[in-house]
């Protein structure tokens, strides 16, 4: 029992260090003036002189300050990346939303020629690692003018067959009694999905749509394949600004690296049942 | 007109299933023939931009006969004797020709036109490669509207298998997943079963065990390249020990191990709640039956909880391994040394920063091959997981 609670606190702690160790350099001011004297903060300073019993606190023997969060919107288009990212991440959730939850249905109940075999190959696809289709893609997009613009991010991703497969999964577990119900009233099958299936799927759709949504959030290889104006970055993209060969902005790529992590953090804490069901347990029965 | 049932099910059936199924033929169908197709040509998107490029034509002729278009006594059969199209091409328009056009232009430019047009200062303003190629060739202008690279065969793989670079990414893929894997699952099943003790926060060590894998790999990557650089906070910790200060990231030997073992701490948590899931729904009286019999822990642990937990075992695994081989984003980062790099950064290397897209694709091919043997291996062993 002892054990067990040295383990899990032992491992909290390893989990937890690096984010706080970032966050306590990105509140460490670039430099600081004592005494009329002003210097640059040495956040490689060892001991780090962290003295949280001040207001403001003290790191690396600088008073803490909200500075780098700001300056990062000031030296980096950061507030665009945010634009980026949000409309990158959403477009593409949404597309998972409607043509996800349309061809799980299908293929979950609808009978229609050839059902089989497609499936079939779209189980086929998943053998498939996204290195082999990247450069052909990326020819695509080049040859439809799609570089640099909303388009060549979100094109190739509105749906997937992961989020088939999950759909596809709940839609089977659901009774048949209330569609035929609906049915039999005269409802058509379009009907019936909108009215009747619909309304039930919240739980399995927001599931889908949050991990689509922190999946593309922290999408990293095609944004940077797609984007190479600095406007049209995401903030995975971006992160790569902070630093040059010969210097690293330690303070802003930290500030940066906190303020794309945070909301993630916050959707997590929300929605964590969510979370956990997706990923995992349907993984397991595929 | 009304139709029967089974025939409106049929379309709406196909309406529903159309965005996914035109997404899945354009975007993996055609892209998996597309990188074959590559893989044995010398695809080089450098050279297909060569035809969009604009020049002015006037200056290219100059260059050529070595006369300016307004000189006096200019008499247009010397200069048409003096025309060589090919040489006009490569060196004086600067396009890189092969062997089937070299021969279309020398049989089918038409140098009259342009040494007339050239005289009549016509040919004074930009215009790009196709175009004027389109205007120029009496036939066969089409082999230089479109570039089609060339077809190679085998040289490619061949290639591949004499550069030592695809081995060592191979190489490095392959121990990254052979170390990364087991000990992620060894940890993320300790971690489960220390969770899964009746203990105070549960909820609390979950939240913060899910956390790494959640976050940005970019982000990760990022914080842990100030931890792990040289005056960096690990060091100072291990110096405390008497350890001396490591390049983890520059040393050839301890990159990989390094970014390793920042995937271990991403990843480990995350599975844990795999894990945790499963040994939630195994019924406790299995291990109170043990505890009565004063079995020990680890004993417990061996003999009962890992047996029981191998179908999500080999699920993990087997996910993991996928996952590994393909690793990019932390290499991306904190990679700056060919020793240390992996197969699929190699494949972007030589796609997007040496343009050789063909090269690269047939590397992407023969990761392809290895995943696909991977992938049946666990249908085997998962369909026989189900007979248990």
């Amino acid at each position: 029992m002892i054990i067990a609670y040295v383990v899990l606190i032992l491992y909290a702690v390893v989990s937890l260090f690096p984010f706080l160790w970032s966050a306590i350099v990105s509140l460490t001011p670039m430099r600081y003036t004592e005494n009329g004297v002003t210097t640059g903060t040495d956040i490689m300073k060892w001991p780090p002189e962290i003295n949280l019993f001040k207001w403001p606190p003290e790191f690396f023997g600088a008073p803490a300050t909200g500075e780098n969060y700001v300056q990062v919107f000031k030296i980096t288009p950061y507030a665009r990346w945010i634009l980026n990212t949000i409309i990158y991440a959403a477009l593409v959730t949404i597309g998972h939303l409607i043509f996800d939850a349309l061809g799980g249905y299908a293929f979950a109940r609808l009978r229609f020629p050839l059902r089989d075999l497609w499936f079939a190959l779209f189980l086929a696809t998943l053998m498939i690692p996204g290195h082999v289709t990247l450069i052909p893609n990326y020819n695509l997009m080049v040859r439809f003018g799609f570089v640099n613009t909303y388009y060549g991010l979100f094109l190739p991703k509105l749906t997937g067959v992961f989020g088939i497969f999950l759909m596809r999964q709940f839609f089977m577990g659901i009774p048949r009694e209330m569609e035929e119900a609906a049915r039999i009233d005269g409802a058509s099958i379009i009907k019936t999905y909108f009215k009747v299936v619909l309304p039930i799927s919240k739980p399995a759709i927001s599931a889908l749509a949050i991990y689509i949504f922190v999946g593309t959030w922290n999408d990293f290889l095609w944004p940077l394949l797609m984007t190479s104006r600095k406007e049209m970055f995401t903030l995975t993209v971006g992160l790569d600004f902070y630093r040059t060969s010969y210097y690293t902005y330690w303070q802003y790529m930290m500030a940066a690296s906190i303020m794309m992590t945070i909301p993630m953090i916050i959707i997590f804490l929300i929605f964590q049942r969510q979370f956990i069901d997706t990923g995992v347990s349907s993984g397991v029965k595929g | 007109m009304k139709l029967n049932f089974k025939t409106r099910e049929a379309m709406v059936g196909y309406l529903f299933a159309a965005p996914i199924i035109i997404t899945i033929l354009i975007f993996t169908i055609y892209p998996v023939f597309a990188g074959l197709y590559y893989s044995f040509t010398n695809y080089q998107p450098t050279e297909a931009q060569k035809f969009n490029m604009t020049f002015v034509p006037e200056e290219s002729v100059s260059f050529h006969l070595g006369v300016f278009p307004d000189e006096e006594g200019l008499v247009k059969n010397e200069l048409l004797s003096l025309f060589d199209p090919v040489t006009f091409l490569t060196l004086d328009m600067g396009v890189k020709l092969n062997a089937e056009q070299k021969e279309a232009v020398s049989s089918f430019l038409d140098t009259d036109k342009i040494v007339e047009d050239f005289l009549a200062g016509r040919l004074n303003s930009s215009v790009s490669v196709k175009d004027f190629m389109k205007e120029y060739m009496s036939s066969k202008s089409e082999l230089f509207t479109r570039y089609v690279p060339e077809f190679v065969g085998l040289k490619n793989f061949r290639e591949m298998f004499k550069d030592q670079y695809f081995w060592i990414s191979l190489k490095n893929a392959f121990v990254y997943s052979i170390v990364v894997v087991p000990i992620q699952t060894l940890l993320a099943i300790l971690l489960a079963v220390a969770a899964n003790m009746k203990i105070m926060g549960q909820r609390f060590f979950k939240t913060v065990f899910f956390l790494p894998s959640i976050s940005s790999s970019a982000a990760i990557s990022m914080i842990f390249w100030l931890i792990y650089s040289k005056p960096g906070v690990l060091n100072r910790f291990l110096s405390t020990f008497g350890f001396q200060a490591v390049d983890w990231l520059n040393e050839p030997n301890t990159a990989l191990g390094a970014i390793m073992v920042m995937n271990i701490w991403t990843t480990a948590g995350y599975f844990m709640i795999t894990f945790l899931a499963a040994l939630q729904s195994i019924p406790s009286s299995i291990y109170e039956a043990s505890q009565l019999d004063g079995a020990k822990f680890w004993k417990t642990f061996w003999k009962i909880t890992v047996p029981l937990l191998r179908p999500q075992m080999l699920f993990v695994s087997i996910m993991g391994i996928i996952g590994c081989l393909q690793v990019f984003d932390q290499i991306y980062f904190l990679i700056k040394n060919m020793r240390n790099i992996t197969i699929s950064y190699y494949i972007y290397k030589n796609a997007f920063e040496y343009h050789r897209m063909g090269y690269a694709s047939a590397i992407a091919m023969v990761l392809f091959l290895i995943i696909f043997a991977i992938t049946a291996l666990q249908r085997k062993l998962i369909k026989e997981e189900s007979y248990f």
